[in-house]
């Protein structure tokens, strides 16, 4: 019997490793270019596109732009390589950027920015913005260029007297100093002559003045909301000469809502209004609540439908400079009415309905454009607000567009995060797919890191 | 080596088991059974009776010792619908075990014994970094029953039979990743560690033989809900600024454990022939949601769901033996597992789909005392694909979409002393 056990034992074990061996296999998906050739893949675009996050460009940040994500599953089938214009060694951290570093006492997040390994020169452009140093590399495939919007890219639309190259250091450093002057950015993404491209701009023209609380600024020509007829002409250029007349493939994508942003969602006038009412500080804090200033310069008390701008926190209850008003009674913090919150920390309700209007319009011109270049449409408004309403679950994961929380904006509440560019390439990569017949794999937004938290 | 040692030998193996019948149920208990597809509740084999039809024990000519132990090798792949790779589970063998002693007098109407076995338990380790991770990382539940028994012929053709099953052991232990990353770069991790109270359910069976050639059993095994409380929680890897969210020490949850109903016909065409066929419903549709519950924060809440929606599902079973001498004995069979998880549910603890299985075995019989039994089972998983849309409308988003296959292979040994 022992005998038995024992010849039998090492015999069984035998056929349950070579059993046990038999690893099943899954067949890798498809993957197919279709009818799209993406062998020199070129992307049009302005921060969105230029990998801006956490308030900053760095080298970090643009390795996780959705055009670098989009080019390295684009290798998959048949994409070449993708260049980016890159700080130089030692400079990685480019414009700086901002880093969480932990929670204030009222649970507010404690931001830092980054300012060692920046790329910038001591040199003030003549809008007054600090110079970049040039970027001295091959011509990138990334052509984008933050803050840029449909009309300050066209230098006709302006009759050339804002010229874009000695305005915005992102298109400054792109540019050699002697074009900085004269070339505008229609003229510029005219050089590269691409297989595929994607384009998504528009958002600047809608969201400088958004994130301003609807206050355009003196100092910048291109700071209040795009008027649709240089937006139309300016939309149509750019299209016409990225796509070569539409007999080049690619997809456009149009400007999502901006007030679902964690930038203006993320400090609410009934918060503020529920911290004041019980600050012991504020005699008869009960009857007193938040009283902003609106675009039309009417002063009130704020409603729940306004929104705050992410930056309005460090300003409310802050000491008031008017000596009438000493501390306690801060900015914001009074019924009499005298020292209300600054029009730029607010879009009142008012503000937000012309946006929203707005983006619609600018949104039928890109849709119309599209037609006649035979573009496709990455419908990222209608996407956003699906993932507004809904999260975006993927992989066991809900990612909302919640303020650090949410994993898919940044901490400048404008900007995704990584994870964020992930999606947006995603849904680029489905469009693309259907439109082309192609089989581009996507990615695993989880792959990609959302908030780091300190 | 005589009983002591055996039961040595029994009590050194791990109480584990990979899913190896629909759901998280097991059935391996006897190893003659398991070359035969699994059948049992209609034949009076040997002692395993107590598991597959206590009713039966009472025509189980011998009393004695019996002890089976399995191997199970699980290979699984798996592809995400968001990710690229294919993703192999982290090599894991577990061994399901039985034990069962049976007395009571040889000629007499009644018989006695008892049966320890592992009907329920799931170990799955996946791949590190895999899509998943943030619904499951490693997955071990156990479960040991102990089962007191007694079976009684009331007439020469039709016994009856039951045993207590008490839930005498039973272990949860569930990782997951936490979709929060450190100033490392790291995800958090948490390990949810706690054992399951004791609980007594039903065996019951009845079994009818009008005549040498044929047999009919049926069992009913009643539903256990394995409950965990004060179980440990334990995170790894959390930033210290999102601590606050993450206070919970303790966890709570119930797993139910269905009740089983199987009718088995076994025809015996000549002497050294046995053909048997079972049928087993389990009633997995008990099995709603997976409820955790927190005595602090864990991720900002202190509950959470998941559903699960199972349904009733059916297992066919066909075996057979034939007696090829006096000491060799040879067994075949198959069977045919419907998955209790529908369409959209499919989670990483239980990555379930439709099973067939190609069984083999054989006894050896050493001497009037002592047989050796050997079985083999090939448990091969449908492939199965669920999409993200899937989860979307199941609103079952905290699991991931992909396709899942896997393969089981279980070689087992049993020793039997009679008396």
């Amino acid at each position: 019997m022992i005998t038995l056990f024992k010849k039998t034992m090492p015999g069984l074990a035998l056929l349950g490793l070579v059993l046990g061996g038999c690893q099943p296999e899954l067949d890798a998906p498809k993957a197919d270019k279709g009818s799209a050739d993406f062998s020199k893949y070129v992307s049009v675009g302005n921060s969105l596109t230029a990998g801006y996050s956490n308030g900053g460009v760095s080298n970090a940040s643009q390795a996780q732009s959705y055009p670098a994500i989009l080019a390295q599953q684009f290798k998959k089938v048949g994409g070449g390589e993708f260049v980016q214009p890159v700080f130089a060694a030692g400079q990685e951290n480019g414009s700086g950027f901002l880093r969480f570093t932990g929670f204030n006492a009222n649970g507010s997040p404690k931001l830092e920015t980054v300012t060692d390994k920046t790329a910038y020169t001591g040199a003030t452009l003549p809008s007054g913005q600090a110079q970049l140093a040039a970027y001295t590399g091959p011509q990138p495939n990334n052509l984008a260029v933050p803050g840029i919007s449909v009309i300050s890219s066209v230098s006709a639309l302006t009759g050339g007297l804002a010229p874009y190259g000695v305005i915005n250091p992102y298109f400054n450093r792109l540019l050699p100093a002697a074009e900085a002057p004269t070339k505008d950015y229609l003229t510029y993404i005219g050089q590269a002559s691409p297989t595929f491209f994607t384009m998504w701009l528009g958002n600047n023209d809608v969201l400088t003045y958004a994130t301003n609380g609807g206050v355009a600024s003196a100092s910048n020509p291109f700071s209040g909301l795009s008027d649709t007829t240089r937006f139309g002409i300016g939309y149509r250029a750019l299209l016409a000469t990225i796509s070569k007349n539409g007999t080049v493939k690619g997809a456009v994508a149009n400007i999502p809502g901006v007030s679902a942003l964690p930038y203006f969602t993320t400090v609410r006038v009934n918060a503020i209004n529920a911290s004041i009412k019980a600050n012991p500080n504020i005699p008869n804090a009960s009857t007193a609540s938040l009283f902003i200033t609106t675009g039309k310069g009417e002063v009130r008390a704020a409603l729940p439908t306004d929104l705050l701008v992410l930056t309005s926190s460090a300003v409310i209850g802050t000491p008031s400079t008017n000596p009438a008003n000493p501390f306690p009674v801060g900015v914001g913090y009074t019924a009499t009415q005298s020292n209300p919150l600054p029009s730029q920390y607010v879009l009142d309700a008012d503000e937000l309905s012309a946006i929203t209007s707005r983006t619609a319009q600018l949104n039928s011109i890109i849709a119309k454009s599209a037609r006649q270049y035979k573009q496709p449409v990455v419908d990222m408004n209608s996407f956003f607000s699906t993932i507004v309403n809904n999260g975006f679950a993927i992989n066991a994961v809900n990612n909302t567009t919640a303020y650090i929380s949410g994993n898919l904006f940044s901490l400048d509440g404008v900007h995704p995060t990584s994870r964020g560019y992930a999606v947006v390439a995603n849904e680029f990569i489905r469009v693309i797919n259907q439109t082309y017949g192609a089989s581009v794999p996507m990615v695993n937004p989880n792959d990609y890191s959302g908030v780091t938290f300190p | 080596m005589n009983v002591k040692s055996l039961l040595l030998v029994g009590s050194a193996l791990l109480a584990a088991t990979a899913a190896t019948a629909g759901g998280f149920q097991v059935s391996l208990a006897g190893i003659k059974n398991n070359g035969m597809g699994g059948v049992g509740a209609g034949l009076a084999l040997d002692q395993a009776s107590m598991f597959y039809n206590p009713g039966a024990l009472a025509m189980v000519r011998e009393r004695g010792v019996q002890m089976g132990a399995n191997a199970t090798f699980a290979r699984q792949a798996f592809r995400a619908e968001f990710g690229g790779d294919e993703r192999n589970l982290r090599n894991s063998v577990v061994n399901p075990f039985s034990l069962f002693a049976g007395f009571g007098p040889a000629e007499g109407k009644w018989k006695a014994g008892i049966a320890v076995y592992t009907p329920f338990g799931s170990n799955l380790r996946y791949a590190d970094g895999w899509e998943g991770r943030f619904s499951l990382t490693d997955i071990d539940l156990k479960s040991v029953f102990v089962q007191p028994t007694v079976s009684f012929a009331v007439t020469d053709q039709l016994s009856v039979g039951l045993g207590v099953a008490v839930l005498a052991y039973g272990s949860v232990n569930l990782q997951r990743d936490i979709p929060v990353t450190n100033s490392q770069g790291q995800y958090g991790h948490v390990e949810l560690d706690g054992q399951a109270e004791h609980k007594v359910g039903l065996n019951a069976g009845v079994f009818f033989k009008p005549s040498e050639k044929l047999s009919v059993g049926v069992s009913y095994r009643s539903k256990i809900d394995a409950t965990v409380e004060g179980g440990d929680v334990t995170f790894s890897n959390l930033p210290a600024s999102a601590k606050a969210s993450f206070q919970g020490t303790e966890f709570g949850v119930t797993i139910p454990l269905p009740a089983t109903t199987t009718i088995g016909i076994g025809v015996m065409p000549t002497e050294k022939l046995t053909v048997a066929l079972d049928v087993n419903h389990v009633q997995w549709s008990k099995y709603r949601s997976l409820d955790f519950t927190f005595n602090g924060p864990v991720g900002g809440a202190t509950s959470s769901t998941s559903k699960r929606f199972y349904q009733d599902a059916l297992t066919l079973r066909l075996g057979g033996q034939y007696k090829l001498t006096d000491a060799f004995t040879v067994r075949a069979g198959g069977s045919y597992d419907m998955s209790p998880v529908k369409d959209g549910y499919v989670s990483p603890e239980t990555p379930d789909a439709d099973r067939i299985g190609v069984t083999a075995g054989a006894s050896y019989k050493a001497g009037e005392h002592f047989s050796v039994d050997i079985s083999t089972q090939f448990i091969s998983l449908q492939k199965r694909t669920q999409t993200q849309q899937d989860l979307l409308n199941n609103k079952t988003t905290d699991r991931v979409a992909g396709t899942y296959k896997t393969q089981i292979v279980i070689p087992g040994i049993g020793l039997n002393y009679t008396f």
